[in-house]
């Protein structure tokens, strides 16, 4: 009678154990999927600040170098085509991610071609509307730089809760599967190199 | 032979890197040991007077609007990369508001002949990116293609300093936050019961005295009252007379007071001479403010 008392206590209180671990396991899973969603949201919303940027950038260069069509199309075209893909945070896979990445990674390189040639034009250079245009464009390529740093930092700390034991377990359970990361740059998305 | 002369080569270039080479971790950060020094100014490029109405035209941007700057003028910065100091600069620190984020960074670095104005995610609508840009265009460079690394900063602040101005949605930070101000409200009223303890106490006593042992009215009043002190007990007797003026009964009271003993009376003297310094200076503290890498910068 006694023993039986005992075992069933026991049973009970490792239960109670167990379920207290998954709830706090849960909820520390939410929390960083949160943040990674909040940091995903930081990082299109950059990546449309520059977007909102270009028509005005275009707009401007074209008065002084309106013969560079080709430079100035593919920047827009690259825009266009930018502004399509959007990623939703509950499906951050690397595929998705990869593709995002190498849509905004096209508008960068128009948009270092645009600065190049910029340099052929003195007028231009010398002209305040530009040059706040540019400070403005740099300042945004920072935002969105910082913006990736910060998401990749969120998403590392999701990625090793979830599977690290024995959160995998409950991860699992719950259905929380690991987000992808920004890739290291190949070049392609380096922030356009402007001089003074 | 050539190995000789890169190990020369090095050796030198790490000497003067040494002299005046800035990385986050080693700047200099006055703020903290004293709140009204927002300049870092390691290499002495800039003059006394130009820091003192510096930091006065930052204390009030601060005290008034609650931005928080670190102005650093330094020789080199490490790998010339201003932004990057910066905002490691800002990270380490967190300079500005927690929740505001109104911190601001300028930067000058003399010797990679380049600079920076980088603002806090909640001052990016006050100074964005082109308004940086064009303080830094019409009243930082001017000056610097002169070398007037004076003038260049006191301008730059000043024209900064308008802009802050200009937003009213940018205010100081009161001295009391939300939470100081419950602990105020319910010191003072402590307070308040105390006096109103002390004064009821007074009143009571006062009412208790005027009460007539022979009529039982409340009109006996003190008319004359003389003293007597025995100072070796260190007691003094009060002797009052007090008069009803309903049915002229008169009453005397005796009551007894503590004072200083006779031998004791030296006791005080000799003291006094206290701990206090007068104006010293209190160390600022960073609100854990955050950039997100706006602002403007250039090279010169």
């Amino acid at each position: 009678m006694k023993t039986s008392h005992i075992v069933l206590i026991a049973i009970v209180a490792v239960i109670v154990f167990l379920g207290g671990c998954t709830a706090s396991t849960y909820n520390n899973l939410v929390s960083q999927d949160e943040a990674v969603g909040r940091a995903w949201a930081d990082v299109q919303a950059q990546y449309q600040r520059r977007s909102d940027l270009i028509p005005n950038l275009v707009n401007t260069v074209k008065g002084y170098a309106s013969h560079e069509r080709e430079t100035l199309e593919a920047v827009t075209n690259a825009r266009t085509r930018a502004t399509q893909i959007t990623v939703d945070p509950e499906n951050l896979t690397p595929e998705k991610l990869a593709e995002y990445q190498q849509a905004q990674g096209e508008v960068s390189q128009a948009l270092g071609r645009l600065l190049a040639i910029t340099e052929n034009y003195p007028d231009l250079k010398a002209s305040e509307q530009f040059s706040e245009l540019q400070a403005q464009l740099e300042g945004t390529e920072n935002r969105i730089a910082e913006s990736r740093r910060l998401f990749n930092e969120a998403t590392q700390t999701y990625n090793v809760n979830v599977r690290r034991f024995p959160n995998n377990i409950f991860a699992g359970m719950f259905g929380f599967s690991t987000k992808a990361a920004f890739q290291a740059e190949t070049g392609a998305e380096k922030a356009p190199e402007v001089s003074f | 032979m050539r190995y000789i002369f890169f190990f020369y080569m090095s050796v030198m270039s790490a000497l003067l890197l040494d002299a005046a080479t800035y990385t986050p971790d080693n700047l200099p950060i006055p703020y903290l040991q004293d709140r009204t020094q927002y300049v870092s100014n390691p290499d002495g490029i800039l003059s006394q007077e130009a820091v003192d109405s510096l930091n006065k035209w930052m204390g009030l941007m601060e005290s008034t609007h609650g931005v928080q700057t670190v102005l650093a003028v330094v020789e080199y910065v490490e790998g010339g990369d201003v932004y990057e100091f910066c905002m490691a600069l800002g990270r380490k620190y967190g300079i500005g508001d927690k929740e505001k984020n109104t911190g601001l960074i300028i930067l000058l670095s003399t010797g990679d002949r380049a600079y920076y104005i980088l603002t806090g995610r909640g001052l990016e609508g006050t100074l964005p990116d082109a308004i940086c840009k064009r303080i830094e265009n019409t009243q930082m460079l001017p000056s610097l293609r002169e070398g007037d690394w004076d003038e260049a900063m006191l301008n730059t602040v000043r024209a900064i300093t308008m802009y802050v101005d200009g937003d009213d949605s940018l205010v100081g930070k009161s001295d009391f936050d939300q939470e100081d101000k419950w602990v105020l409200i319910v010191f003072c009223a402590f307070m308040l019961l105390g006096i109103g303890l002390v004064a009821f106490g007074l009143w009571y006593d006062s009412y208790q005295k005027s009460l007539c042992p022979s009529c039982h009215k409340h009109s006996m009043k003190k008319i004359s009252a003389y003293t007597d002190t025995k100072k070796k007990l260190g007691i003094r007797t009060h002797h009052d007379t007090y008069k009803c003026s309903n049915c002229q009964f008169t009453k005397l009271r005796t009551w007894d007071e503590a004072i200083a003993a006779a031998g004791g009376s030296g006791f005080w003297s000799g003291g006094g001479s206290g701990g206090f310094h007068s104006s010293g200076s209190f160390g600022g503290s960073f609100g854990g403010g955050s950039f997100g890498g706006g602002g403007a910068g250039g090279r010169f």
